[in-house]
């Protein structure tokens, strides 16, 4: 079977992960969620698995990726309930160390939006919200991005709304925006290219952006290796995971 | 000690045209949504409704006509796509809502449970929702009294009525919510009126013995109706999955311009029935 690009950014968000980092997940997160199951089953075994289900560290033998993310059957199996509540205490303590978010537009620091496109008074489009995003980006030390859409409509140069804080001068805070086309790290305030995913140019990359990311040395994003790919595969036999590339 | 067990059409007498009211559960999980059907029926209106990361439950409610207000961190169906009348009803101009963040929503219901009257929360400064809550008298930054820093202070969320779907339940109110609890007994605790929807009535014997099982004791509940299958088509625990099938039909209809129609099968107990 193939890698996929889905598979790609699973990869690159397991390894923004480190061993014993605490991390969570919310609703509509069927990447991420596969992503700290690799990371826990490779280079982290003692990462503190969040999930929005509420059941920690759930069981890797028997999680099936679903359309929810907070699907109860994600439940059986996990050592502990952990209401969602406690996370943000945890975050409040400074003890929520990595968080993984969406981004309906992205600017170049890294802020995000995920409430509205147009005026929030009478949007052109509602979007769902941004969860936990507003409280959470400030407080999280790893702030994990990503977007199945890299393009000019998610790349802006003004967002329509400020939901999420990307970059904070003086704060340490490590943002990492993960695309289906490449990975960027915010750098001083900025974005820059870190690596594009297998058979994507960098052209393609900077042109389906509304403004130019800094591209000095980059490289090309790690692929899984079978091993990944057979966690992978077991945890989302479905291929639940393509689901949010379509439309 | 007297039974609070009640049929449903008595129950929804406990429901008022502008209301506020906050429902269980998060997303495809837990929703009381044989509830949110009496509710319908009832042509509820004026409703403000609030909660964390609702779903199906609210758009329903929203589609229906039964709601002014709509107060949430989230509101949609993840990997099933937007939620098609809250969206019409938000770009329309036809409902007022509030976009809210967990961290902060989680909180006000439980300044609520406490009897305070705010509680600081952190994060949230320089972002886009706070000129806006601050508008609405929802949240005021202040000075933490102590350190002198910035906070946010969350205004306490005390809905007038919970409605709360568990597992299992007695006739006096006890109520046990087995696996996630999301910010349920928050919400139990904070309302004015508790009402309780249950998969089973089980006998008091259930909890003596094992007071761990008790979530919500029941002095803080003012009705219980057992309804089985009481959130489909969300989940419920050790009970039943989520019917994704049925979101998504849904969805569909609703895009087709038929929620009426669903509407009306839905009332008539025809959708649940695939």
């Amino acid at each position: 079977m193939k890698i996929k690009i889905a598979d790609i950014m699973i990869k690159a968000m397991a390894q923004t992960l480190a061993d014993g980092d605490t991390v969570l997940h919310g609703l509509g997160s069927p990447l991420p969620a596969i992503a700290m199951h690799l990371a826990k089953a490779s280079h982290a075994p003692d990462l503190v698995f969040f999930p929005v289900s509420e059941g920690l560290d759930p069981n890797p033998d028997r999680y099936r990726l679903r359309l929810s993310s907070a699907d109860p059957d994600h439940f059986v199996g996990a050592k502990a309930v952990i209401e969602l509540i406690e996370t943000f205490d945890l975050a409040s303590k400074g003890k929520l160390t990595a968080m993984f978010l969406g981004g309906a537009q992205i600017d170049s620091r890294g802020n995000t939006n995920l409430t509205c496109i147009g005026d929030y008074q009478r949007p052109k489009i509602k979007l769902p919200g941004g969860a936990a995003t507003s409280f959470l980006t400030p407080l999280v030390k790893k702030l994990i991005l990503w977007t199945t859409h890299h393009s000019k409509r998610v790349f802006v140069d003004r967002l329509d709304f400020l939901t999420g804080l990307g970059y904070e001068e003086g704060k340490d805070k490590e943002v990492t925006i993960i695309t289906d086309k490449a990975v960027f790290m915010v750098e001083k305030g900025y974005l820059v290219l870190k690596s594009v995913h297998k058979d994507v140019s960098v052209k393609d990359v900077v042109e389906n952006m509304s403004f130019a990311p800094i591209v000095g040395k980059y490289g090309v994003t790690t692929t899984p290796t079978s091993e990944d790919m057979v966690l992978i595969r077991n945890i989302d036999p479905d291929g639940i995971r393509f689901s949010e590339f379509e439309g | 000690m007297e039974t609070k067990l009640m049929g449903v059409g008595e129950t929804i007498g406990l429901i008022h045209d502008g209301d506020s009211v906050t429902l269980s559960g998060v997303s495809m999980v837990r929703a009381p949504m044989a509830f949110v059907k009496e509710i319908v029926k009832a042509k509820r209106k004026e409703l403000s409704i609030i909660d964390r990361e609702p779903g199906i439950d609210f758009d329903i409610l929203i589609g229906a006509g039964a709601v002014k207000r709509v107060r949430f961190a989230m509101l949609g169906l993840e990997l099933l796509g937007l939620a098609p009348n809250f969206r019409r009803a938000a770009e329309q101009g036809e409902i007022e809502y509030l976009e809210t963040t967990c961290g902060a929503i989680t909180n006000g219901l439980r300044a609520g449970a406490m009897g305070m009257p705010f509680v600081p929360v952190k994060g949230i400064i320089g972002t886009d929702l706070l000129p806006l809550h601050e508008k609405k008298g929802t949240w005021r930054v202040i000075d933490d009294p102590f350190s002198g820093e910035k906070i946010v202070a969350v205004k306490a969320i005390i809905p007038d009525v919970a409605v709360i779907h568990v597992q299992k339940a007695d006739k006096f109110g006890n109520a046990s919510i087995e696996g996630a609890r999301f910010e349920d007994v928050y919400k139990a605790k904070s309302a004015k009126t508790l009402i309780i929807t249950a998969e089973e009535i089980v006998d008091t014997k259930y909890f003596v013995g094992h007071p761990e099982r008790n979530t919500i004791p029941y002095f803080y509940t003012a009705a219980v109706v057992h309804v089985p299958k009481g959130a489909y088509p969300t989940a419920c625990y050790n009970y039943y999955p989520p019917d994704y099938g049925f979101v998504k039909n849904y969805v569909s209809m609703c895009r087709a311009g038929r929620f009426d129609e669903f509407i009306e099968r839905w009332l008539r107990g025809e959708e649940d029935e695939n």
